[in-house]
């Protein structure tokens, strides 16, 4: 409605324009205090929020970051990275390091023992309040770089639900305010970056980047879009000419950044000291708990097929060593019993292979908007088939696939699928009772919200068969969330109550099959109920990895066939 | 007198389907021919004014003529608290002034070339409306995005997650052996109900948290310890579970409290909003909601410090619901229930029980009595079955004074902790103890507090006994007595807080769910919404000590914070130099320093409770004066309603205003029901959208 009220619209568009035109004047307003009502609002809402979850669950993330405060604080650079006081070791790069450092200078005026390397496992009021406080007030990078993408943006009504979305979002919640990262303030680097190539100073887009990259090398999924855009549209001109001084600036730019961050290393020789922290390549195929990505299919299909062949006996190999490994969770090789073993260079292959796709379509289209979807590939592909990928990376597909949002109706049923799955894959990261029933109710609100504004912009009109039965089959798995989530919550307690049953009552097992009840097979150790234990995450990963699969060919799809269909607003810059 | 009668708003062509949404306007077809002229020169004078696009600046030249008349209302603003609906420009709303249905007075010609002179004269509208109410801001959004319906659901949706959020934080008592906290005894009472046979719950333990509430907290301690048990019986195992510190039980006993709250308390909210205000727009109504939903106060100790509270204020909350639905019984049921889950509710048995006096005698004779009969044959047996497992033949008659006896502590002193009330405050220079034995101070208290909450008692018969109905009159659908019942609710719950004995500082949220509900109604720039605000902050304040030592000192910042600017709370916008404003600027300077102050200096040794004394003397002035403003609301309404006393029989009163006129306006005073006309403000009529004239029409 905003957007088509004529009066608004000159209003809103005409700073749009002279972003445009002269991406100099900016400086002017490097730090936006024009903000409007409605911004300073969600700022309040949020920040009110996360002032509450100040003594909510905190992971071991919480004293890794303290003891980083204390290794940056009380030791010299050049042991930085070779501490091992505690076992959580500085594992980032440098410059996270750096700003690691900065924070603990106040930390120790307010607290010395927050900076006492031995001090592990602080857990006073005042660091509480002090790294939470750091979390809230670093995220307010993302706050400002979301809202000048409203400024400069073809719908600003729009584009403030969707940075209000980004800035709301439950992933930050529950990553940073609860679980305890700061994501927020990485991914607001991450999407100013993104806000410079909108705005075409597409060599400060490749400098923050790289700035990132030297705050958490995780963002190197994206790095392959980053290259192939900045290559092609800034290297390259429109004619095919190579720009011999942009790509000289360019490279000389990142190389610096590179140098600032790396260079008091270089200096001392730690380099590989330093990446072999960064790179640990001692790691599984799945994370503890497996991250809803296409290997979490194929071990689910390897268990079952396990299954299947134990009972019917077919004639098939087994590798005993995959039937005890895959569904205890630990960190650590996962063999299958069944289907092939997966190895490192497979995953890698995999995923370049889906990756170039992505990129060579970018390479002929190198435009803003194939660019953002570019990189959300890019992310996504690395996401699904990368080796050892943490839950937690799922925030790499989400964040860009929000800025393609309201694009058309194709991108959005997209992003709600990918952020609704995504999310929920969240949801294992906090397990603890008080924080889970936040985490749902704020996650829920969100979707609410999100999706309640953004679908009627989008809506089109189904115009054939498979559309409307695609539609129906997506609206029925979203509304497998709900039941999946009463599962998830009533299945411990019940798992709990009959253990408390049967712990109160010793009897020999003496197993009675009734029409709803059949015998479980007899267990040759007592970790049936470890293994049942296991049984929710399982399923949540499960389910959600095939949204997520889902979304990723919906995406790809989409991606393309973008020319030969209807173009949204993004199209236009 | 006459004026004032004959000023106040109008019963509204409720059969019409024409409505204008301005009441002003509306009510200057009820004034004299002449004033209206005046206003009429006044609007024109002001022509700028009225035509920019927020209507309260527009009008603020015809103010004064409603204020006289509506001052017993206490809606020193006659606009309407909404503002412009966002579709509905200005100049839309005032075109169709001419075409108002009662066509009694004819507007000038004028009026409409005013329309003309506006695209010459006004700046165009702004585009950043400058809407201070965050709450308000959202709804407006909700309404345009056309999700509207989703207002309610997300909005309590909100609430539970912000209630949720409150509760991962620490309690009462949280790590501090042997005695714990309000937590372990809430937890304990499921413990030794679930556990003990009914005779001994009030006789187990009593130095361990003994049981001391009526018994529906005991009924309902079982039933969630009964829950508990089934999910974990280590939580409410009997003695060995003292001090459970788990994150289990911990999240049961705070779900506990959420899940009753969403019964009872959030149910009766809705209630409210859709009763009392229902002549007020919907929009206006979930603003309320809103409001109430998040009351800073009840949310800190029930979900932080921890407490039952909402329930025994949803079920006194029902029971006014039910009164202004006309259902004295299940009214007054519910007050019993509420009354048999804590004693303090009690505070407002004053009002309640004047109110329901009242209307007996208001209705005559024979259906007063009918309905007195009735309350009273309701309201013992309520009580019978509740304390039905202390009397024979289910015990030996000496059994109720368990209960009683612990229900009833006249042993302890007058004050235990710092409590922003009289005695505290005055034994600051006057020290009681020593002059007084404690049997006194007992006696002098509860005079005190009877002296505190009879005005209001009093102008409740005295109003019913001025408008009772004739003999074999059918009773009307509404009673006049209704929108007093609020300001008696405050200034008998006030009194108590004030006066009685044994208060603590948690008590302050009985005379807040009164002042909050008239609050959620009011304009952002009326006195009531002034004293509303005030009350909820220096309530909230006025716990800080006990907030503090609950270590909830971060959500105090947070949910005051949230809360105010929910509401667009301002005290510079009130009414300028007001005494309200005065005062709150005065109470908010003085909080403030003395939370500075609290930051920067530890108390010297000698006065080790220095700043909760300073608490309480920031606090208690202020409850006082709101406690004297609500008598003063309550006289001045009884002035309004019953006339001035009794210099005219009640056999001529009707001859005051003229005997033509007399059937209107009974029929007037009887329909002032809810809060919203209370507060002076009806929903005028408005014009269709199908009637109004169209911008080129107006223009041409």
């Amino acid at each position: 409605m905003e957007a088509t009220d004529p009066k608004v619209k000159p209003q809103d568009s005409a700073p749009t324009s002279s972003y445009f035109q002269y991406p100099s004047s900016r400086r002017k307003s490097w730090f936006p205090f024009d903000l409007e009502t409605s911004e300073y609002d969600v700022l309040l809402l949020s920040t009110s929020l996360k002032l509450l979850l100040f003594p909510a669950y905190r992971s071991t993330d919480f004293e890794v970051h303290r003891n980083w405060l204390a290794i940056t604080y009380s030791l010299p650079i050049s042991k930085w990275y070779y501490d091992t006081t505690s076992e959580w070791t500085l594992d980032y790069p440098p410059f996270f390091a750096y700003f690691e450092k900065l924070l603990s200078i106040p930390a120790s005026f307010i607290d010395p023992k927050i900076v006492d390397l031995n001090n592990l496992n602080y857990n006073a009021w005042s660091v509480i309040a002090y790294q939470r406080t750091t979390v809230i007030l670093s995220e307010l990078v993302l706050g400002v770089a979301l809202i000048r993408f409203i400024r400069g943006s073809v719908d600003p009504s729009t584009q403030r639900i969707i940075s209000a979305s980004l800035f709301l979002h439950p992933g930050f919640l529950i990553v940073d305010h609860i679980h305890f990262q700061y994501n927020g303030f990485m991914f607001g680097i991450l999407l100013w970056s993104i806000l410079m190539a909108r705005n075409g100073n597409k060599l400060a887009s490749g400098v923050l980047f790289a700035v990132l990259l030297n705050f958490k090398h995780i963002y190197m999924y994206l790095a392959p879009a980053y290259f192939v855009y900045l290559l092609r549209s800034f290297c390259i001109s429109p004619s095919g000419q190579f720009e011999i001084k942009n790509f000289l600036s360019l490279a000389n730019a990142v190389i610096a950044v590179f140098l600032v961050s790396f260079g008091p290393f270089i200096v001392m020789g730690q380099i590989p000291q330093v990446l072999s922290r960064l790179f640990p390549f001692t790691r599984g195929l799945n994370h503890a708990y497996w991250a809803p990505n296409a290997w979490a299919l194929v071990t689910a299909a390897d268990r079952v097929l396990l299954r299947y062949v134990s009972r019917t006996g077919a004639d098939v190999a087994i590798n005993i060593s995959g039937v005890a490994s895959t569904s205890r969770g630990l960190v650590g090789d996962t063999i299958f019993a069944v289907l092939p073993t997966v190895k490192p260079i497979h995953t890698f292959i995999i995923t370049v292979a889906f990756q170039s796709i992505a990129l060579i379509k970018l390479w002929f289209t190198p435009t803003y908007k194939s660019f953002l979807t570019a990189l959300t590939l890019c992310g996504y592909v690395s996401y699904l088939f990368g080796w050892h990928v943490h839950e937690k990376a799922i925030l790499l597909v989400l964040v860009p696939l929000s800025l393609l949002a309201a694009e058309r109706h194709a991108y959005f049923r997209t992003f709600i699928l990918a952020s609704v799955a995504g999310v929920f894959s969240l949801f294992p990261l906090i397990f603890t009772p008080g924080e889970s029933i936040v985490k749902v109710l704020y996650s829920v609100l969100w979707v609410l919200f999100v999706y309640l504004p953004l679908t009627r912009r989008v809506y089109e009109f189904p115009r054939s068969l498979s559309f409307v039965i695609i539609d129906t089959l997506e609206k029925i798995y979203l509304a497998g969330f709900p039941l999946l989530q009463l599962f998830v919550t009533l299945f411990p307690i019940l798992v709990a109550r009959r253990q408390q049953q049967s712990a109160a009552v010793p009897i020999v097992e003496t197993c009675i099959s009734t029409a709803d009840f059949t015998c479980p097979e007899p267990d040759p150790h007592p970790a049936g109920v470890a293994a049942m234990e296991f049984l929710p995450l399982m399923l949540t990963s499960v389910y959600c990895a095939v949204g997520l699969v889902w979304g990723f060919c919906r995406l790809m799809f989409v991606y393309l066939n973008e020319e030969t269909t209807y173009q949204g607003p993004l199209s236009r810059i | 007198m006459a004026e004032e009668l004959s000023a106040l708003p109008p019963d509204g062509p409720r059969k019409s389907s024409h409505r204008i949404r301005t009441i002003s306007v509306n009510s200057m077809r009820s004034l004299p021919p002449s004033s209206l002229h005046a206003q009429r020169s006044h609007l024109e004078y002001e022509r700028p004014e009225i035509l920019a696009p927020m209507p309260r600046p527009a009008l603020a030249g015809s103010r004064h003529l409603l204020e006289n008349s509506a001052q017993w209302l206490h809606a020193n603003s006659p606009e309407s608290s909404r503002q412009v609906s966002p579709t509905l420009s200005p100049r839309r709303r005032f075109s169709s002034l001419p075409h108002s249905p009662t066509q009694s007075i004819k507007f000038p010609a004028s009026l409409s070339s005013l329309h003309e002179a506006e695209d010459a004269e006004a700046p165009p509208p702004r585009e950043k409306e400058s809407e201070p109410a965050m709450a308000r801001r959202w709804l407006r959004w909700m309404h345009k995005r056309g999700v509207k319906a989703w207002i309610v659901p997300s909005a309590l949706l909100a609430a539970t997650c912000v209630k949720f959020s409150m509760s991962l934080g620490s309690y009462s008592g949280q790590g501090t052996p042997p005695m714990f906290g309000d937590y372990e005894a809430q937890r304990h009472w499921m413990e030794l109900t679930i556990h003990l046979p009914i005779q001994r719950w009030y006789t187990y333990d009593l130095q361990y948290w003994g049981l001391d509430y009526p018994p529906l907290t005991a009924y309902v301690s079982w039933l969630c310890g009964v829950v508990g048990h089934w999910l974990e019986p280590s939580w409410v195992a009997l003695d060995s579970s003292r001090g459970i510190e788990t994150e289990g039980s911990k999240v049961f006993m705070r779900s506990s409290v959420a899940l009753l709250d969403a019964l009872i308390y959030v149910p009766a909210l809705v209630m409210f909003t859709r009763i009392w205000q229902a002549n007020r727009s919907k929009r206006t109504q979930n603003l309320a909601l809103v409001t109430l939903l998040f009351q800073p106060a009840l949310l800190l100790i029930d979900f932080g410090h921890f407490q039952y509270n909402s329930v025994m204020l949803g079920f006194a909350l029902l029971t006014i619901n039910f009164f202004a639905w006309e259902q004295d019984l299940a009214g007054a049921a519910c007050f019993v229930l509420s009354l048999g889950f804590k004693q303090m509710a009690l505070y407002y048995a004053p009002a309640i029980g004047g109110y329901l006096l009242a209307k007996c005698l208001y209705l005559g004779f024979v259906d007063g009595g009918k309905l007195f009969l009735r309350l009273a044959l309701v309201t013992s047996l309520l009580f019978i079955a509740l304390f039905l497992p202390f009397l024979p033949p289910f015990a030996p008659i000496s059994a109720i004074l368990d209960p009683i006896s612990r229900i009833f502590p006249f042993a302890r002193g007058l004050f235990e902790d710092k409590v922003a009330n009289f005695w505290c405050a005055s034994n600051v220079v006057f020290k009681w103890k020593n002059w007084a034995s404690s049997a006194f101070l007992i006696k002098l208290s509860a005079v005190l507090t009877a002296l505190g909450f009879l005005p209001n008692v009093l102008v409740f018969l005295r109003i019913a006994w001025q408008t009772q109905l004739p003999q074999g009159a059918k009773a009307p659908s509404h009673t006049p007595i209704l929108p007093l019942l609020p300001y008696a609710l405050l200034t008998s719950s006030m009194s108590f807080f004030l006066f009685s004995f044994q208060v603590h500082e948690k008590t302050i949220l009985l005379p807040l769910l009164p002042i909050t509900l008239l609050l959620s109604g009011a304009p952002i720039d009326s006195t009531i919404f002034g004293w509303g605000a005030l009350a909820n902050n220096v309530a909230v304040f006025s716990m800080w000590p006990l907030l503090k030592r609950d270590g909830l000192g971060v959500q105090y910042i947070a949910l005051t914070v949230l809360w105010n600017s929910l509401l667009g709370y301002n005290p510079l916008r009130l009414p300028s130099r007001s005494f309200v404003q005065l005062l709150s600027l005065a109470v908010y300077a003085a909080a403030l320093g003395l939370h500075v102050l609290e930051l920067l200096i530890t108390p010297p040794a000698r006065y080790p409770d220095l700043f909760a004394v300073l608490n309480v003397l920031i606090s208690t002035p202020v409850f006082v004066l709101l406690w004297l403003w609500s008598i003063k609301c309550g006289l001045e309404m009884s002035w309004a309603l019953g006339g001035l006393g009794n210099a005219v029989p009640r056999s001529q009163r009707t001859s005051l205003v003229g005997d033509d006129d007399t059937p209107a306006l009974i029929r007037k005073m009887r329909s002032v029901s809810s809060i919203g006309s209370a507060q002076g403000r009806r929903r005028a009529p408005f014009v269709e959208s199908e009637q109004e004239p169209s911008i080129d029409q107006v223009l041409s």
